[in-house]
């Protein structure tokens, strides 16, 4: 048992139940001793987190049925994976801009110039906004001298790119808009409450593995790095096998077929001067579907590595059962879709995976022996801007036009813009590349490690890749007409 | 219409994957590909009745391999004709 102590923190509580409910799936004891984990993790009598010992067990409760899959509250309609944990949500009364303290009712009256709504008005000590003209802006606060106008809007709902955050009038406990949402899981990591967080499939996962199921797993691209120093995909399969996954291939592989696939579609549109987006990302899909759904005939219809890996798995063993592992919480809602055949069964993120080895006391080791399925290109794919340089690289291979115009859109502001362009007509390039998470997956919400933690190991790992080209890669090793790249 | 199924590790078990594709043929046969959107779900603690299919989110049907097709014939479609 993890004991918990005062100066944990979000990451350390949520992963602590993450590893208690994974050991007891494993051991087949959950149903019975899940009642009982609130109390054993907070024995009391003193509360160490929150107001008291009642309810931070409580929020152990939830977290708890989030490991397990189910919502956090009990409402089974909603079939969204990011869920608020009401018991967690402090109910921030936060407005949005405040004058502070620092305000020196100077004589210049930057705010109020700045302000194109006449919100703003002297007091006798400080500016005060007048938040029924207020439009949040933002000028005020950037115009002012002594920074004395602070932006105090709630951390998930600054944090969502689609505006899908707002709260109960009454309880002030947020609510999450589900025809809004994209997955993103951007509120997750914003919450300095832990007060949002993902269903997972990690109970499931650990029961069809007990059950003898032949499960495979697929970890992605951003894996290398995510356990440290000289953690290869090699080390990585053989953790995964001592979890009792009976292969491993890695979703580097799909990225090339993603990128070889991606490449001839953009060729073809190219002559005839349509412009596309990629597909790869599961949140920057849902923003097009939700958001902008006259783009949907713009998303290129190649599907994500984790479909094509999984239908390359499928082809040669039907009976298999996939599972990809990687930093994402949209994508444990790109398999809830079924129009997409052959997709992978269950998605688990890196944290979990982290959790789930710990609870079988499985230390990952530098030297075991090496696997490379994807080509190095495949494998940048999880960074910005990787997707683009892996269609370039396979539209180079195939002598195809590489000198194409392509605009990377790095996190979700950027991607919003970007199709906002698109659906006016005037994106001033020919393809975008859309990633939701900033950065690109290596710092998506579902990651074992924040990116700045481990990107000196991941460059370290990656330079040890070999140099096979993305074409060759796809020759020697997949037979690419047993199975569609295709969505339809 | 929204059909959802689940697939939770105990529907897995009783054959949610054979339902999902024999039903994804159904579908297709009929041509009703536009109307009808087959979605899965995460496990809402019903195993006992799996494997848990929803038309609409609403009422709990309790499918199998065997009976996929008589519940297309059943639910789906007559739910379709209204």
């Amino acid at each position: 048992m993890l004991k918990l102590n005062q100066d944990d923190n979000i990451v350390s509580i949520k992963d602590a139940v993450l590893c208690e409910v994974a050991r007891l799936a494993f051991e087949g004891r959950l149903d019975e001793e899940k009642e009982t984990l609130p109390y054993e993790m907070i024995p009391g009598p003193k509360a160490m987190f929150r107001c008291c010992i009642y309810k931070e067990r409580e929020i152990i409760r939830q977290r708890i049925r989030l490991a397990e899959g189910f919502t956090p509250g009990g409402d089974t309609s909603s079939q969204n994976v990011v869920q608020v944990i009401s018991s967690a949500c402090e109910e921030c009364t936060l407005g949005h801009y405040q004058v502070t303290d620092n305000c020196r009712r100077c004589v210049s009256k930057k705010c109020q110039s700045a302000c194109r709504f006449d919100a703003i008005t002297m007091e006798s000590n400080r500016a005060h906004i007048n938040m029924d003209k207020c439009k949040e802006c933002g000028k005020c606060a950037q115009s002012c001298p002594y920074h004395a106008i602070v932006d105090l809007t709630r951390p998930c709902k600054r944090a969502c790119p689609v505006d899908a955050i707002s709260w109960d009038k009454e309880s002030g406990i947020v609510r999450i808009d589900e025809q809004k949402c994209i997955r993103c899981g951007a509120c997750i990591e914003a919450c300095p409450f832990g007060a949002i967080g993902s269903r997972t499939f990690m109970v499931d996962v650990i029961r069809l593995i007990r059950s003898g199921k032949k499960v495979i797993a697929l970890p992605a691209p951003a894996g290398e790095g995510q356990f440290g120093p000289g953690i290869t995909m090699g080390s990585l399969a053989q953790g995964l096998k001592e979890l009792g996954f009976f292969d491993v291939y890695e979703v580097a592989l799909g990225a090339d077929l993603t990128a070889a696939y991606e490449a001839q579609e953009w060729a073809q549109a190219y002559k005839e001067g349509q412009k596309k987006v990629t597909s790869c990302c599961p949140a920057f899909v849902n923003m097009v579907k939700k958001h902008f759904p006259t783009l949907l005939p713009n998303v290129s219809t190649t599907v994500s590595p984790m479909c094509a890996v999984s239908r390359m798995v499928k082809a040669k063993e039907p009976d298999a059962i996939t599972v990809f592992i990687g930093p994402c919480v949209a994508k444990k809602d790109e398999i809830l879709d079924f129009a997409l055949e052959g997709n992978a069964d269950y998605v688990l993120t890196y944290n979990e995976l982290r959790c789930m080895l710990e609870a079988k006391d499985i230390v990952l080791k530098p030297d075991a022996p090496e696997i490379q399925h994807g080509s190095i290109y495949g494998k940048r794919f999880a960074t910005s801007g990787g997707v683009t340089a892996a269609v370039v690289q396979a539209l180079k291979e195939t002598e195809e036009c590489a000198d194409v115009n392509v605009m990377v859109c790095n996190g979700a502001a950027e991607c919003k813009k970007a199709l906002t362009l698109l659906r006016a007509g005037r994106l001033p390039a020919d393809f975008a590349e859309g990633m939701a998470c900033e950065g690109g997956c290596v710092s998506g919400p579902g990651c074992a490690k924040f990116e700045f933690d481990s990107r000196k190991d991941r460059q370290a790992l990656l330079a040890q890749a070999d140099d096979r080209k993305i074409w060759e890669n796809l020759h020697k090793n997949v037979d690419t007409d047993a199975f569609s790249m295709h969505r339809e | 219409m929204t059909v959802t199924i689940c697939i939770g590790s105990s529907c897995h078990l009783k054959g949610s994957r054979d339902i999902v594709s024999r039903l994804q043929t159904l579908i297709a046969e009929h041509g009703l590909n536009e109307q009808v959107t087959l979605s899965g779900a995460f496990c809402s603690g019903n195993c006992v009745q799996g494997v848990v299919v929803t038309i609409d989110g609403e009422q709990v049907h309790s499918v199998s391999p065997d009976n996929a097709e008589s519940f297309f014939q059943n639910e789906i479609l007559p739910r379709l004709a209204q």
